[in-house]
């Protein structure tokens, strides 16, 4: 009975060694984001969706209306490009080709931000290099196109989208064993044949989990937009931004409101991410 | 099972071609004198980026960016690390906390961050908004997962518990065993966390606008400000962030001098 006691006793003591990192994620991811929550939802009378209905007005919506499609469009060409240009480097016959594409691909994911939305004005801006170059054999970019725009703005995106998909699906790709494609053409499958019906489902999991990690990775993105399009393009990230700053007047009950809402969307496509990526692992394993 | 060697090669130019054009373009625009109404710049100068590194704002910024990042590096070395080896030996249950925290870090964006730090911490008596305690403290959350990531992959690839087994049978406790023994086996993950959050931390520019905006310049702050006025000191100053984060990269994989063959399923960095 004692030594039962006194283990139980070390085992507490054992989890004490973690107290600084929980105190640590307690006061500076759990407080402060509960707190949020329940200030969106407080009002006068109480608990109440007010400052949600408030928040929303029709340029909010609009808002969250191009985010989603941002992310939404550049997760989804993220994931094709990004599987596309991994396939090709794992077909690659040099070895030191593959390292260094590979290496590329993992520098680029966190270019970001400031520097790279800068350098998308300088080469596709409205004198930009590859504008003028363009301009030279007789195509116009502009006005029609405008790197200041929410298009513009999904092209800078893609810049660090299409490495972090080519990081994700790489270790899932060369997973598929050289077994399965050789039992799958002994047994008459063309090579299409082979990616559609054997690659592609074994891969689904991990194509479906690293979209929702792009999608998540654009809905949040700030610096890139803000840098690149500054407060001319409608996205819910810079709208948070200008609140913050108090540039718009506005209760800051409703800057709440908006960042839990979008903090929602964010939290289940990373829920999405986590779930797919345990199927994946465990339908590859 | 592998692409035709035409498509291959269509595909990785193709990539090639997006990936390097902006680098090599915001490059030859810091060095040309003009290049806004011809194809090829219009002669070639370095004086952007003499008039740009000669200002004092220039050094100070670097080295507020320096401080900021390294004092974060440090602070999460000396947080995870022990504790992912005490996880490791004593409560491999306890690494489930590690793995949430890193969800988190990386399910909440920054501006969200920004807002619930400045929304709570304003109504605490602590030394903490509109300092660099809080850019510290939410620099820390933002880069745990590359932190920890790289530190539980190395614990993952030697043998844990034999080694503290035979350092406790010597009679080392589990301080010594973590400084003299597993630390020394465990050192290019711990430096390639360092190196990840330093870089990270260098080119964060969200939290630091948001929670303390014009008091602490950090070089991406002035990298922004640049942008907005003039576009040949700003793109010297872009050329000398991404020749930084090249570094940073290169120095990763000298301390790991691995394949560069991913693990997968890593963090990423807030853009």
């Amino acid at each position: 009975m004692k030594r039962k006691a006194k283990s139980a006793n070390k085992k507490l003591a054992a989890w004490l060694m973690f107290l600084p990192v929980v105190i640590f994620s307690i006061g500076f991811q759990v407080i402060p984001i509960v707190s949020l929550i329940r200030s969106s939802l407080s009002g006068k009378g109480g608990l109440t969706l007010v400052n949600y209905q408030r928040a929303f007005t029709p340029f909010i919506l609009d808002a969250f209306k191009n985010s989603l499609q941002l992310s939404l469009t550049t997760a989804t060409l993220g994931v094709i490009f990004g599987t596309l240009v991994a396939l090709a480097i794992i077909s690659s016959p040099k070895k030191i080709v593959q390292d260094a594409l590979i290496s590329l691909a993992d520098v680029t994911t966190n270019f970001g931000g400031a520097p790279l939305a800068f350098a998308f004005i300088v080469t596709l801006g409205s004198t930009g290099i590859i504008t003028l170059i363009l301009k030279a054999i007789g195509i116009f970019l502009y006005p029609t196109f405008r790197i200041y725009s929410i298009t513009g703005l999904a092209i800078a995106y893609l810049y660090f989208q299409i490495p972090l998909m080519i990081m994700l699906i790489l270790p899932s790709l060369l997973g598929l064993k050289k077994e399965w494609w050789e039992a799958a053409i002994n047994l008459g499958a063309t090579s299409h044949k082979f990616w559609w019906h054997v690659a592609l489902p074994i891969l689904t999991p991990s194509l479906l989990s690293s979209f929702f990690v792009l999608f998540a990775n654009a809905f949040g993105a700030y610096a890139t937009a803000w840098t690149l399009t500054g407060p001319d393009v409608n996205i819910v990230t810079v709208q948070i931004a200008s609140l913050i700053r108090g540039e718009v007047q506005l209760e800051i009950e409703l800057a709440d409101a908006l960042a839990v809402s979008s903090l929602m969307i964010v939290v289940l496509s990373v829920v999405g991410y986590l779930w797919l990526a345990r199927r994946a692992r465990r339908s590859q394993a | 099972m592998r692409m035709n060697a035409f498509w291959r090669s269509v595909v990785i130019m193709a990539f090639l071609a997006f990936m390097i054009i902006p680098l090599i373009a915001t490059f030859m625009f810091s060095i040309s004198t003009r290049w806004d109404r011809s194809l090829l710049p219009e002669g070639l100068t370095l004086e952007w980026w003499k008039t740009v590194t000669s200002r004092g704002a220039f050094l100070l910024t670097i080295k507020n960016s320096f401080y900021i990042s390294l004092a974060t590096a440090f602070a999460l070395g000396v947080l995870v690390t022990p504790t992912v080896y005490w996880a490791y030996i004593k409560l491999p249950r306890g690494k489930v906390i590690f793995e949430v925290m890193s969800a988190f870090s990386f399910g909440i964006p920054g501006v969200i961050l920004a807002l619930a730090l400045i929304r709570f911490y304003s109504g605490v008596p602590l030394p903490l908004i509109n300092t660099t305690n809080i850019l510290l403290l939410a620099c820390m959350e933002l880069s745990f997962p590359f932190m920890y990531r790289p530190v539980a992959n190395a614990l993952d690839s030697i043998d844990v518990r034999t080694l503290t087994e035979a350092s406790q049978s010597l009679g080392g406790n589990w301080l010594q065993t973590l400084t003299r023994i597993i630390l020394p086996n465990i050192m290019p993950g711990v430096m390639s966390g360092f190196l990840l959050v330093f870089s990270t931390v260098f080119a964060e520019f969200t939290l630091t606008n948001l929670l303390i905006g014009a008091r602490f310049k950090t070089f991406p702050i002035y990298l922004v400000e640049f942008t907005r006025f003039d576009g040949r000191q700003a793109s010297a100053l872009a050329v000398i962030s991404f020749v930084m984060a090249w570094a940073v990269s290169l120095l990763i994989l000298w301390v790991t001098r691995k394949r560069a063959i991913p693990t997968g399923g890593g963090p990423v960095a807030g853009h």
